[in-house]
């Protein structure tokens, strides 16, 4: 079965339609809803590539996002009275800093309060990292114009380079494993990083080489073999996440 | 086609010349072979031929460069892009596109041709190489061999004059790497295309050479033909170590030729029963029913084997056959696997920090992974260190091991072979008592190859250990290996002494066999321990 392609700009607009919406209604159970949609929609017609696996990073990225959230908010800030749940130490401030406490008395306002804005701030970063998931970044750098030849560089090795770090990680900290080396904690993260580093700068230096042979900057103006064309079935996608924008 | 006139080479910050005063013309259709030891210089001598070197990496050349008349000093490298194709040493780090149709049409959209253009030449490039089943698959997907089929045709697309390929085949399994070798072949018949090749095997190449460049490491390069040049050097296949060894006046580069070279030899000796060691039966190894799956994809089918003491097992099977996940699978670190493996009746999945460094020891495919000190002297520490073992251990080992390496060096700067020697001992300092490799030889020269056998044949044989090792290297495998595990598809399709399994495939035949068949020799060593006990 071949796979529906979509102009890359679609999803990209969609998206951001969409995460304009829910920073718009701003309710936690819209973004949720969002973020449901979403979900489907990468489960479908996610690429099996390296950026395929944008979208899973995010969710995990959010997890965290969240629970710091909802730490920091819970004992740091204005306090917002009502139904306390457990009391902490309140920690002294100066006088000039009226308002904010930290510690104190944690109410449950304060956990509904920063549970919802933490839903919202996840639900905009999981959309994008949707976005990212649905087009492969080589497509929508054919769509958009070369502008400087240093740029485009830059632009493909960051989208060809960057993805395959998630596979070097892996692979690395496999090898670490090898040598029986603990893969937890602050330490093992300098083991993987360095050798990553350089295995990073060597590829990029590699496809920089690369390109350049093949004649890359040599024209401003750059013909497309195969034409990427905007179809019906972009047109309605882009308007119904339009259509959802206006309406919230 | 090409000329050198009086070029020399120098990186900044280093105190010897790669290329000292070469001059060379190379005709149009010639095939010329770059061959040295690791680290001397082959690639910086191909990147000069486009000008990515000094335009890319710096340093200071001497004397001019000039391809077809343009001077590598006047233009940029992509001001060749439509003379010159260069594929690099490891293509996927080359690709730039998704799919096969764009990555073939990259560089001649950058160069604004034409959309008719553009689509006769995919077609036509996409027939070339036999790539028409794969045109809209995408890249990563790929086999090893398909991958590189795809670099040559995003060179062949620009209709260019040169070819340069770094180790075309030194990724590949024997079969791939002939399927690339004979499109080259063809190209430079045919089309009358100049290709210029660096590569470590030469036993894969030497056939199809015109001339060869030989380059010393210390600036010194000597050119000549093939047959010149194999009678001096010392980097050579298995076939002209034979030829030297049997006194021959003659050197055969081909199989053909040296079977007729040796018809005597081979006719007055008579086949002597090889004595061999009765195999060791203490289970090392209990593999059953191992299944690994990648998403809805298996990679290997309830494989069960027995891996025994003492033995030095190789496991062989084309690119993408499931050899690297049976490695991981063994050293228990394979994830979404069922079945059993047990190693010295410990799960190995179970095995951790110190118990797993003692009792497997694993060198991945990329050496570089395991290091990660600033210096080689502070990786020797920390191996020390983690298996609490006297200080300097590891370092004397390595010293013994491979001498000349400057305790200071970042492993970085390290030849290919000093790193994975250097893995090795880190590896080793844990004293496992298992060894596993994953594809040890990619990208070593003869010398480093020979210290890698000595190596792992003296860690079996004097402390009684076992070694597993994947590899595409028929020559090595028939050097060191007493035992050989095919696996095709995910299943063992062959497991047996080398002897009996190597013999009864001709392309994993190694090239001793293949000029002394039906004689039972697969290495020049064999044929030397007959013949000299043959009575004169």
């Amino acid at each position: 079965m071949k796979k529906i392609s979509f102009h890359p700009l679609t999803w990209w607009i969609w998206c951001s339609a969409i995460a304009i919406s829910v920073a718009r209604i701003n309710t936690p159970v819209f973004a949720l809803t969002s973020v449901g949609v979403v979900g489907l929609i990468v489960f479908f017609y996610r690429e099996i590539a390296p950026w395929g696996k944008t979208f899973m990073w995010s969710l995990k990225l959010s997890l965290w996002i969240l629970i710091i959230r909802i730490l920091t908010g819970l004992t740091i800030g204005v306090p917002i009275p009502g139904t306390v749940l457990f009391s902490v130490p309140r920690i002294p401030l100066p006088h000039w800093m009226p308002g904010i406490r930290i510690g104190g008395d944690l109410t449950l306002e304060r956990l509904t309060s920063a549970l919802s804005e933490g839903i919202i701030i996840c639900a905009i970063i999981v959309i994008f990292a949707a976005a990212t998931s649905l087009t492969s970044p080589h497509r929508l750098l054919r769509v958009l114009p070369v502008f400087i030849y240093e740029f485009g560089v830059s632009v493909v090795i960051a989208t060809s380079v960057l993805p395959q770090l998630v596979t070097s990680i892996g692979r690395i900290r496999q090898a670490q494993r090898f040598r029986g080396q603990d893969i937890k904690g602050l330490k093992s993260y300098r083991r993987v990083a360095i050798p990553l580093l350089e295995e990073v700068l060597a590829r990029a230096l590699e496809l920089a080489a690369a390109m350049d042979s093949r004649g890359y900057g040599m024209n401003r103006k750059q013909t497309r073999y195969r034409p990427i064309s905007w179809a019906l079935r972009d047109s309605a996608i882009v308007a119904s996440g339009l259509l959802v924008m206006g309406l919230s | 086609m090409i000329k050198f006139s009086h070029v020399s080479l120098v990186y900044p910050n280093s105190t010897t010349t790669v290329i000292e005063d070469l001059n060379l013309e190379i005709s149009e259709g010639e095939l010329v072979l770059v061959i040295g030891p690791t680290g001397s210089g082959k690639s910086s001598l191909l990147r000069l031929i486009n000008g990515l070197v000094p335009h890319h990496t710096g340093g200071i050349l001497a004397g001019d460069i000039s391809v077809h008349g343009l001077s590598t000093r006047m233009v940029k490298p992509g001001g060749l892009a439509h003379l010159i194709g260069i594929v690099g040493q490891n293509p996927l780090n080359g690709f730039v596109a998704d799919t096969v149709e764009e990555e073939l049409a990259f560089a001649m959209e950058a160069l604004n041709m034409p959309n008719e253009v553009m689509r006769r030449r995919v077609e036509e490039v996409l027939d070339l190489l036999s790539l028409v089943p794969l045109r809209n698959r995408t890249i990563a997907t790929l086999s090893g061999g398909e991958q590189q089929r795809v670099a040559i045709a995003s060179a062949l697309v620009m209709q260019p004059k040169v070819l340069v390929l770094d180790e075309p085949t030194s990724a590949l399994d024997p079969i791939a790497a002939e399927e690339v070798l004979s499109i080259l072949h063809r190209l430079v018949h045919d089309l009358s295309l100049t290709v210029v090749i660096a590569e470590h095997k030469l036993e894969r190449v030497i056939g199809f050479a015109d001339r060869i460049i030989h380059i010393n490491g210390d600036g010194r390069t000597i050119v000549g033909s093939p047959e010149e040049i194999m009678k001096i050097s010392s980097i050579a296949p298995p076939i002209v170590h034979l030829a030297r060894v049997l006194g021959l006046n003659e050197v055969g580069l081909s199989v053909r030729h040296m079977r007729r070279l040796t018809e005597n030899i081979r006719n007055s000796t008579s086949i002597q029963e090889k004595h061999i060691d009765a195999p060791s039966t203490k289970t090392v190894i209990d593999i059953e029913k191992l299944s690994v799956m990648y998403g809805s994809h298996s990679v290997l089918n309830s494989l069960s084997t027995t891996i025994f003491d003492n033995e030095i097992v190789a496991i062989m099977g084309r690119n993408g056959a499931g050899k690297t996940s049976l490695l991981k699978a063994i050293a228990g670190v394979s994830e979404n696997h069922s079945g059993v493996v047990t190693t010295h009746s410990l799960l190995s999945k179970d095995l951790h920090s110190k118990l797993r460094r003692q009792t497997i020891g694993f060198v991945p495919q990329e050496p570089s992974d395991l290091l990660y000190a600033q210096t080689v002297e502070k990786e020797c520490a920390q191996a020390d260190s983690d298996n609490e073992i006297a200080d300097g251990t590891t370092l004397s080992l390595l010293h013994h091991l491979v001498p000349g390496v400057s305790p200071t060096t970042h492993p970085r700067d390290l030849s290919e072979g000093q790193r994975l020697g250097l893995a090795l001992c880190v590896v080793l300092s844990a004293n496992p008592k298992i060894l596993i490799l994953d594809e040890p030889t990619r990208g070593l020269d003869y010398e480093a190859k020979k210290a890698l056998t000595s190596i792992l044949l003296e860690f079996c044989s004097v402390f009684n250990r076992t070694v597993i090792l994947a590899t595409h290297d028929v020559e090595l495998v028939a050097e060191l290996a007493t035992r050989v595990i095919f696996i095709a598809d995910g299943d063992i399709v062959a497991d047996g002494p080398t002897h009996s399994v190597l013999l009864a495939s001709p392309a994993f035949a190694p090239q001793v066999f293949k000029v002394m068949s039906p004689k039972p020799w697969l290495t020049v060593k064999d044929v030397i321990s007959v013949i000299s006990v043959k009575p004169q």
